[in-house]
């Protein structure tokens, strides 16, 4: 619209850009810092102020000593297993339960999507000690299960792909009827097809979740070795008489960078995601 | 059900004539398929929602421990609430950091999501709106870990920085003033890029026609966003409150890699109260209780959100 620059619309200019950049810095910063000390030879490099880079204190070895510390392999596994195995249980449970929701005519149908809804008010923060004692009942405490079972059922997720599908046209699914496919293949064939994004969307706003979940993996495993990442972090770190900060920060860099390149390479569908959770609540 | 429809071509003449979301009364009671599909989150639900919901109910009434099977003790548990100063402390913590953290993320963020609309090259933007982003998906224990370093009181960077302002070093994690001001900083650095970009969600579904009429009309960018952009995003700045508010609530794994709650209980939050009744002392009726006012706080804040949501739907 306008090209030409007036004096008072170039100092606005740069003062916008000065903030987004001083913001951006502040937000990044802490991350470039961790990955430094992380290459840091003694814990006086590590905290040297300011911090500059001098190669010859630099070293990898930190890296290596970090399993020594803590089974960090194991940690991160566990993670894997865990956040993988509820995102697809979750993907599953959620899109079925969703198209009931959206498409199917039953009985009770209201009653039961108002007690989905009215579930999205009882965090498991506030049920995790009769959880506690359900997984103990059922002999599933200081076992993965623990922390993969409690999270399966989402009502945010049943929400969210219920107002996508809902969205869809309805000709599609008639068509498929005419063709003779029933129910569970109308879903398969040509209601999943078309729910890519969303399903997406709600798989990393699930895996995020659960990835960096402290609370449950702290109430449910008592054997270091069945930890997830957020806790070995927390172990890791409490090891300050055995091991160097270095090693602390090279623990906390390689449970970064497997997030950051998720994050960049899925960097669509996560602003996609965020930006919907916003808009479709 | 489905097999009778297609043996009658006709059903598809009907949808035609009659798209959207009223359904065709011709087919109604999709029972056993709707079963087939529900069943697997059912189960979920009545196992692992819906028992320990009311389990948390039931023992609240109890005296509770990890070793014995506990003794019901009435409203004993509720009694003690009452009567338990600690806890109106903690809930006094818990509300100046969530009120804190949401001012950061509504008003921070509405400023830097509307600074991201001036032009710019797309790289830059892409740039800017990643690296905004970026904390949210690390993890809470991650960046807590990282900030511990950083908030150290003699070797941190945070206060080396504020030395070359010439400000004195602040104990930031062990001062009852500035325990929760951390994990206020923290949580807000962690989560502002989430409010950003619902922002820019919310900036983008403003039709620009009315930005460029009041440019026509001589309105200067000041009056342009608080007479156009503001009004307009208020569904968006509701959401955010509400979504911030309930988020900020549950607040757990910066005050406990950070400050442990402490010094004294500055810092802590509900759920970290909960959790040392519940886990460090096995007090579990007792942290039942607790568990049921914070839910109750959290039913009206939802309760606030969908109150908002539905003016929200009003409104567009």
């Amino acid at each position: 619209m306008s090209t030409r620059l007036r004096p008072g619309h170039l100092a606005a200019r740069v003062l916008t850009f000065l903030v987004l950049a001083v913001a951006a810095l502040a937000i990044t910063a802490p991350f470039l810092w961790i990955f430094r000390g992380a290459f840091s030879g003694s814990d006086a490099e590590l905290y040297r102020l300011p911090p500059t880079f001098h190669a010859e204190n630099l070293t990898v070895r930190n890296f290596g000593l970090v399993a020594e510390q803590v089974p960090y392999f194991r940690f991160f596994l566990n993670s894997i297993i865990v956040s993988g195995t509820v995102t697809a249980a979750q993907l599953i449970t959620c899109s079925t339960a969703a198209y009931a929701f959206a498409r199917l005519h039953f009985r009770g149908k209201g009653v039961l999507f108002a007690v989905v809804i009215g579930s999205l008010m009882i965090p498991i923060q506030v049920t995790i000690v009769p959880l506690f004692l359900v997984m103990s009942k059922i002999g599933l405490t200081n076992t993965l299960w623990a922390l993969i079972l409690p999270g399966i059922f989402s009502a945010f997720g049943i929400f969210l792909l219920r107002q996508h599908f809902l969205s869809l046209p309805r000709e599609l699914e008639e068509a498929a009827k005419i063709d003779g496919a029933g129910r569970f293949r109308t879903f398969a064939r040509v209601i999943l097809p078309l729910s890519g994004p969303s399903i997406a969307t709600l798989g990393i706003l699930c895996f995020t979740y659960w990835w960096n979940d402290l609370l449950l993996p702290l109430v449910m495993i008592s054997d270091t070795e069945r930890q997830t990442l957020p806790v070995g972090l927390v172990l890791l770190a409490g090891r300050f008489s055995t091991g160097s900060l270095g090693t602390i920060a090279a623990g906390i860099a390689m449970a970064i960078v497997p997030v950051l390149v998720v994050f960049i390479a899925a960097q669509r569908y996560i602003v996609q995601s965020i930006a919907s959770s916003g808009l479709k609540l | 059900m489905t097999t009778s429809s297609t043996l009658r071509p006709g059903a598809g003449d009907h949808a035609v004539a009659d798209p959207g979301p009223p359904a065709p009364r011709t087919r109604r009671g999709d029972g056993p398929a709707a079963l087939a599909f529900l069943t697997p989150s059912i189960l979920m639900f009545l196992v692992f929602v819906l028992a320990p919901t009311v389990g948390v109910l039931g023992l609240s009434f109890y005296n509770w421990n990890l070793l014995s099977d506990g003794s019901f003790v009435g409203l004993d548990n509720f009694d003690r609430l009452l009567h338990d100063e600690r806890l109106l402390g903690v809930y006094g913590s818990t509300t100046y950091m969530a009120l804190a953290i949401l001012a950061v993320n509504v008003v921070a963020g509405l400023l830097l999501a509307v600074l991201l609309e001036t032009r710019m090259p797309r790289w830059l933007r892409g740039f800017f709106r990643l690296s905004f982003l970026f904390p949210f998906v690390v993890s809470a224990s991650a960046v807590a870990l990282i900030w511990r370093f950083l908030l150290n009181k003699d070797l941190g960077l945070v206060n080396y920085l504020l030395g070359l302002a010439h400000i004195d070093r602040i104990d930031w994690l062990g001062s009852s003033a500035f325990a929760p001001v951390s994990v206020i900083i923290v949580n807000s650095w962690k989560t502002i890029g989430f409010s950003i970009l619902v922002y820019i969600a919310g900036l983008q579904s403003i039709p620009n026609q009315l930005r460029e009429a009041a440019i026509v009309d001589g309105a200067g960018a000041w009056t342009r966003f608080w007479r156009i952009t503001f009004p307009l995003l208020s569904p968006t700045i509701f959401f955010l409150v509400v979504i911030n508010t309930i988020n900020s609530f549950q607040i757990f794994a910066e005050p406990r890699v950070l400050t442990q709650g402490g010094p004294g209980d500055s810092s802590r939050t509900i759920v970290e109260y909960l959790y040392d009744r519940a886990f460090g002392d096995f007090d579990l009726g007792y942290a039942s209780a607790i568990g049921i006012t914070f839910a109750l706080v959290l039913v009206v804040l939802t309760a606030i959100q969908f109150w908002f949501s539905r003016r929200w739907t009003h409104y567009s």
